[in-house]
């Protein structure tokens, strides 16, 4: 009797315990929505990649190219158009656009392919083509590293989340399918 | 240490007579002894401050950069990036298991060895043993985190160079700040790092067992961190323990955001808060004379 009654007192509160935490991640899971969205990586993209930009301008000599000059901007989708456009993943694809004079846009825009984690920071790759190869050469002759190549970035999942507005038409292609999350 | 101590009946479980023999600065200083006599701890330390300059040399000497985890593609071009990269590393487990190897085995020791009732004797009371050995569990999490954040920004320092660091908007970040926010990235893995000693005294004290009370705060950190990387569980996310060893991004950003941060400091403190209270509560009730 006191066996059972010192069973049933230790497994009692385990269960009730177990099933309180699943209750709670449950409840938890289900009204909880990603900080990544579509409006804050519009946001952040473009102010990471002129940042970088810049860096990349000073190392080949270009001169006059500010953050402001560059007038960048993006927009973001997730996984085509029958994915909604936020949480993380690897499927994000964003067309950027600025203003270089010495490296016009013939498609009015480059296609940056972004790797989101769930911690709010991202993987971006941009086209070579637009951007340069992964080691640039610098004014001095020497080989280094391209700084908007590829790169990580960080946002605040307190950045606002309204729409950008921002819209891009996308390139053509040959195929003239958007871009969708395969590669 | 002997001579201060009374021969008093073995105290019984639930009493509260204060003891006059033995203050919590007493017992404080006999577990400090006996962590300092411990080989295990003493390699910790030792292993905090070599093992850096060891893992900086070989990053600096790495062909190709570790460009999948944070300032990983930036080592050769600052050691700030070298010193961030490595607390990014630490955060995963080494910090967890460097406080779990002395807070997992704390209490779990005095099973292990069967002295609790020679400890009680010694005219301390299980409150005092709990805090002397709580707080030496913590103070040596403080000093390990602080050898090893030292000796990986000096050495990061010194073998790869103080240039400007590239933060996570693209934006060049001055020496002397960088060095600032490093230092500051650092102290804040101190918060979840004492939520992970909590944790580890907790599960000493309940297991009564050394090896469960070191491993398991390392697995349970690696499943929170696995769980914390799967997309639909953003609610949870921030009451996980791994989180807030990731809160430092924000200090690194063009626009710096705490947010994280505080949120990680009130996260750590309800964990540890939760596992103290939960630990205090199982050591007060234990029946100890079963032996």
């Amino acid at each position: 009797m006191t066996m059972t009654i010192a069973v049933v007192r230790r497994t009692l509160p385990r269960l009730a315990a177990l099933a309180l935490a699943t209750a709670a991640v449950v409840a938890l899971t289900a009204c909880g929505a990603s900080d990544v969205t579509r409006a804050r990586l519009e946001r952040n993209l473009p102010q990471t990649f002129s940042n970088l930009y810049v860096q990349q301008a000073r190392i080949l000599g270009h001169k006059g190219i500010t953050v402001q000059s560059l007038h960048a901007q993006a927009q973001c989708d997730k996984g085509g158009p029958k994915v909604a456009d936020h949480g993380p993943g690897s499927d994000w694809i964003c067309l950027m656009r600025w203003t270089d004079p010495n490296v016009p846009l013939p498609d009015g825009s480059g296609k940056f392919e972004l790797n989101v984690h769930s911690n709010d920071c991202y993987t971006a790759g941009g086209p070579s083509k637009l951007i340069g190869p992964l080691t640039i050469t610098d004014t001095h002759g020497n080989d280094v590293d391209n700084p908007v190549f590829e790169f990580d970035a960080c946002f605040d999942p307190n950045t606002p989340n309204t729409p950008t507005s921002v819209t891009i038409p996308a390139p053509p292609t040959t195929t003239a399918a958007p871009p969708t999350g395969g590669r | 240490m002997s001579a201060s101590v009374q021969t008093t009946a073995p105290p019984i479980a639930g009493q509260r007579t204060p003891r006059r023999g033995a203050s919590l600065a007493g017992v404080l200083a006999w577990e400090a002894t006996k962590l300092r006599a411990q080989a295990r701890a003493r390699w910790v330390l030792l292993l905090s401050a070599l093992a850096p300059i060891v893992i900086v040399a070989i990053i600096n000497g790495q062909g190709r950069p570790p460009k999948d985890t944070l300032f990983g593609r930036y080592i050769h071009h600052s050691g700030f990036a070298v010193a961030l990269l490595m607390l990014g590393f630490a955060g995963q487990w080494v910090l967890p298991l460097l406080t779990a190897i002395v807070a997992g085995d704390i209490f779990a020791s005095e099973d292990q060895h069967g002295t609790w009732k020679t400890v009680l004797t010694r005219s301390a009371s299980r409150g005092q043993l709990f805090w002397a050995k709580t707080i030496t569990a913590v103070v040596f999490a403080l000093v390990v985190l602080l050898i090893l954040g030292a000796s990986t920004i000096l050495s990061s320092v010194l073998i790869v160079g103080h240039q400007s660091l590239t933060g996570l908007t693209g934006q060049l970040i001055p020496s002397g700040t960088a060095a600032r926010l490093v230092v500051a990235s650092w102290a804040s893995a101190a918060l979840p790092m004492l939520g992970f000693t909590c944790l580890a005294i907790l599960l000493s004290v309940r297991t009564r067992n050394p090896a469960f009370g070191i491993a398991a705060p390392v697995v349970i950190g690696m499943i929170m961190q696995l769980f914390g990387t799967l997309g639909g569980v953003e609610a949870i996310r921030p009451w996980l323990l791994t989180t807030p060893f990731e809160s430092w991004h924000g200090l690194l950003a063009q626009h710096r955001f705490t947010d994280p941060l505080r949120t990680g400091v009130l996260v750590c403190a309800v964990w540890s808060a939760v596992c103290l209270a939960i630990a205090y509560i199982l050591l007060r009730r234990r029946d100890i004379t079963e032996g």
